[in-house]
């Protein structure tokens, strides 16, 4: 911990978690007073926001107290590699919503083909064949044992 | 305690014909592949493989059905150990500890350390229902919601020691994960924000957000790296070091013992069972420790402590379906439809007029538990090879069963949305050394906390504290509670510090 003295800083990320902890509580909270202000139906909600605010608070202030911080102490991720997440997090969302609207087989091939190449994956032909072949078998191996009806578009 | 003719009867029953036995190895085979792939339930197996019973004589029904759940038990544990997806709510504990041990080269003891503790745990608990199935059945139901808030408590407890880095954190982890219990309509029909999705009127499904939120959060991080251990020459699977694991969980046995008690009287309670008890057990097992800081890095004994408590709370979860016909769980529902498909009612006259079919299905059971133990050793060979696939094919394939899995649960596309959105918020906790598990574990209890809470004010009038005093299960369970978590601490302390003085 030799690195030189800088100011201190709430990375982004850090507070994009706790603003979705606050507003996800807040709107959760909102939701179940609009529902009914019982207690009953806030015995838990209530005493649990107040702790969540309250933890939020400590965490947010806690390192402005702390004038400096070393340069060593702070995050060393670089973006690329963040970014790179961030993609592959925004690939799977897009994933998971398409399994319903164009089919679990070809969102499947697609997501898995696209995933291989971004984490990596060598040859232009090795990943859609591994893609196809889990596809197929993910669809008459896993899908058989479904006890739902599953959308697919091929196969 | 055990009537000595009806046991003779049950081993007649058992051993003058191979019938009984001939659907276990299948049934336990069918729980290893269920438990073993994300998404899929060991109710889900019981279920769909519930007509294939129809044609059995009922011994063989409830053997068969009972081995896919002892199979399934196990299952979850193998995949929480080598890709961090615990299988169930019941195998939570098992990854905290058996994934980093597997990251360090070391999946094979881990598997090891796994399957020992699952079969000591479901032996001791079959052993312990056999001998306490009618003092068990008679203390189920004295227990009520009161005592029910004290053992879900207890649950709670461990979010404050699952710290990665700040207590602070730890806590905010696990009461966002409480906050997010409480979407959908609460548990006295107050109909609360669905998020716009009218499939989360009964709240997030749990498994799913396990999945996404250990799983895929995980998988996102292990992007860009080759292989799941880094160490070539550690990534063999080795039957002797998996037998070496094996041998390694006795070195710990008062963990074991512990974990495998905690399990089959936590699990005999309807509805909490092995979902609290893994994380009592492993809670309880950190506590005790002299070296706590070595949990959730790679330590033998939380293996140890969290199979242990999941295999015996198995036995505990049958005491209530054949003592007393109540259904735990999901599972024991399905066993208790394989009953009245076989015109059979559990409950106090079952134990006392049909004894030896009780001790058949408790011997079978113990049975299977050594059965497992040699399947499980096969198999490992099998489901240990995840180690050699290369992470760029490993993560977007697990990535998209993890999707698949949310869908098998609920069947509709607030599975998969929901793994989604909890491995981004996964991700975004493991960027911060936020606890991952504590979310977890307040998302599982939250709700169970809400109803129960809420039942105890009912029937207390408002004067919770009051009607404790009237509870004597109630007022133990919180003084052992407050002696283990106060207590305990205290007294290491006060050594310490004489021992310091010296």
């Amino acid at each position: 911990m030799t690195g030189k003295p800088v100011t201190a800083r709430f990375q982004a990320t850090h507070a994009a978690l706790i603003g979705i902890i606050l507003a996800v509580s807040g709107f959760i909270t909102w939701s179940a007073v609009n529902a009914r202000a019982s207690m009953d139906n806030l015995i838990v909600v209530a005493p649990v926001a107040a702790v969540i605010a309250l933890i939020c608070v400590v965490l947010v202030v806690a390192p402005m107290l702390k004038a400096r911080v070393t340069e060593a102490e702070t995050e060393a991720t670089p973006d690329s590699a963040i970014w790179g997440d961030i993609l592959l997090l925004a690939g799977f969302a897009l994933f998971c919503y398409a399994l319903t609207h164009i089919g679990f087989d070809l969102a499947t091939f697609l997501f898995v083909w696209g995933g291989v190449v971004m984490s990596g994956g060598k040859g232009w032909w090795q990943p859609p064949l591994f893609a196809a072949v889990f596809t197929v078998l993910l669809v008459y191996g896993f899908g058989s044992l479904f006890p739902y009806p599953m959308l697919t578009l091929v196969l | 305690m055990i009537d000595q003719f009806a046991l003779s009867q049950a081993f007649d029953l058992l051993f003058s014909s191979y019938a009984p036995w001939l659907w276990v190895i299948p049934g336990l085979l069918i729980g290893l592949v269920f438990g073993s792939i994300p998404g899929l339930q060991i109710s889900m197996a019981m279920a769909v493989f519930l007509p294939v019973t129809f044609g059995m004589d009922f011994l063989q029904a409830m053997l068969f059905l009972t081995s896919i759940f002892t199979g399934g038990a196990y299952g979850g544990g193998v995949t929480a150990i080598l890709m961090n997806i615990p299988g169930s709510s019941s195998s939570i504990a098992t990854a905290f500890d058996g994934y980093p041990m597997a990251r360090q080269g070391k999946h094979n003891e881990a598997l090891g350390i796994g399957l020992a503790a699952s079969v000591v745990g479901a032996f001791v608990g079959y052993i312990l229902l056999m001998l306490l199935i009618q003092p068990l059945a008679a203390f189920v139901l004295k227990i009520g919601p009161l005592e029910m808030v004290v053992v879900v408590l207890w649950g709670l407890t461990l979010i404050a020691t699952l710290n990665d880095s700040r207590m602070s954190k730890g806590l905010l982890a696990g009461f966002f994960g409480l906050m997010l219990s409480q979407i959908g309509m609460s548990t006295t029909g107050v109909m609360r924000t669905q998020v716009g999705m009218p499939y989360l009127i009964d709240g997030l499904p749990v498994v799913p957000a396990m999945i996404g939120i250990f799983a895929a959060s995980e998988l996102l991080r292990l992007r860009g790296e080759t292989y799941l251990v880094r160490d070539e020459t550690q990534r063999d699977i080795s039957f002797g070091r998996i037998l070496k694991g094996a041998g390694e969980t006795f070195k710990y046995p008062g963990v074991l013992i512990r974990g495998s008690l905690l399990g089959a009287v936590i699990g005999a309670i309807p509805g909490v069972g092995s979902s609290v008890a893994n994380l009592v057990s492993y809670g309880e097992a950190k506590r005790s420790s002299k070296t706590p800081d070595r949990f959730g890095k790679g330590a033998p004994e939380g293996v140890v402590a969290a199979e242990s408590a999941n295999s015996s709370s198995e036995g505990g979860s049958m005491t209530a379906l054949l003592a007393l016909g109540i259904p735990g769980g999901a599972a024991t529902a399905v066993l208790l439809a394989a009953f009245s498909f076989h015109n059979i009612i559990g409950g106090p006259s079952f134990i006392r007029n049909q004894t030896d079919i009780v001790y058949s299905i408790i011997l079978g059971n113990l049975g299977q538990v050594l059965l497992l133990a040699v399947l499980g050793l096969l198999s490992l060979r099998l489901l240990g090879l995840v180690v050699r696939v290369p992470l760029s094919y490993l993560v977007p394939s697990v990535l998209a069963m993890c999707a698949w899995g949310g869908y098998g649960i609920t069947g509709t596309i607030a599975g998969p949305l929901t793994v989604a959105g909890f491995a981004a918020l996964g991700w975004l906790m493991r960027r911060h050394d936020y606890p991952v598990a504590a979310t977890v574990i307040g998302l599982l209890l939250g709700r169970m906390m809400e109803g129960e809470l809420v039942r105890t004010m009912q029937i207390s009038r408002g004067n919770p504290l009051g009607y404790m005093l009237e509870r004597p299960i109630a007022l133990v369970l919180f003084a052992v509670m407050l002696l283990v978590l106060v207590g305990a601490p205290l007294l290491r302390a006060y050594r310490k510090h004489r021992s310091a003085r010296a």
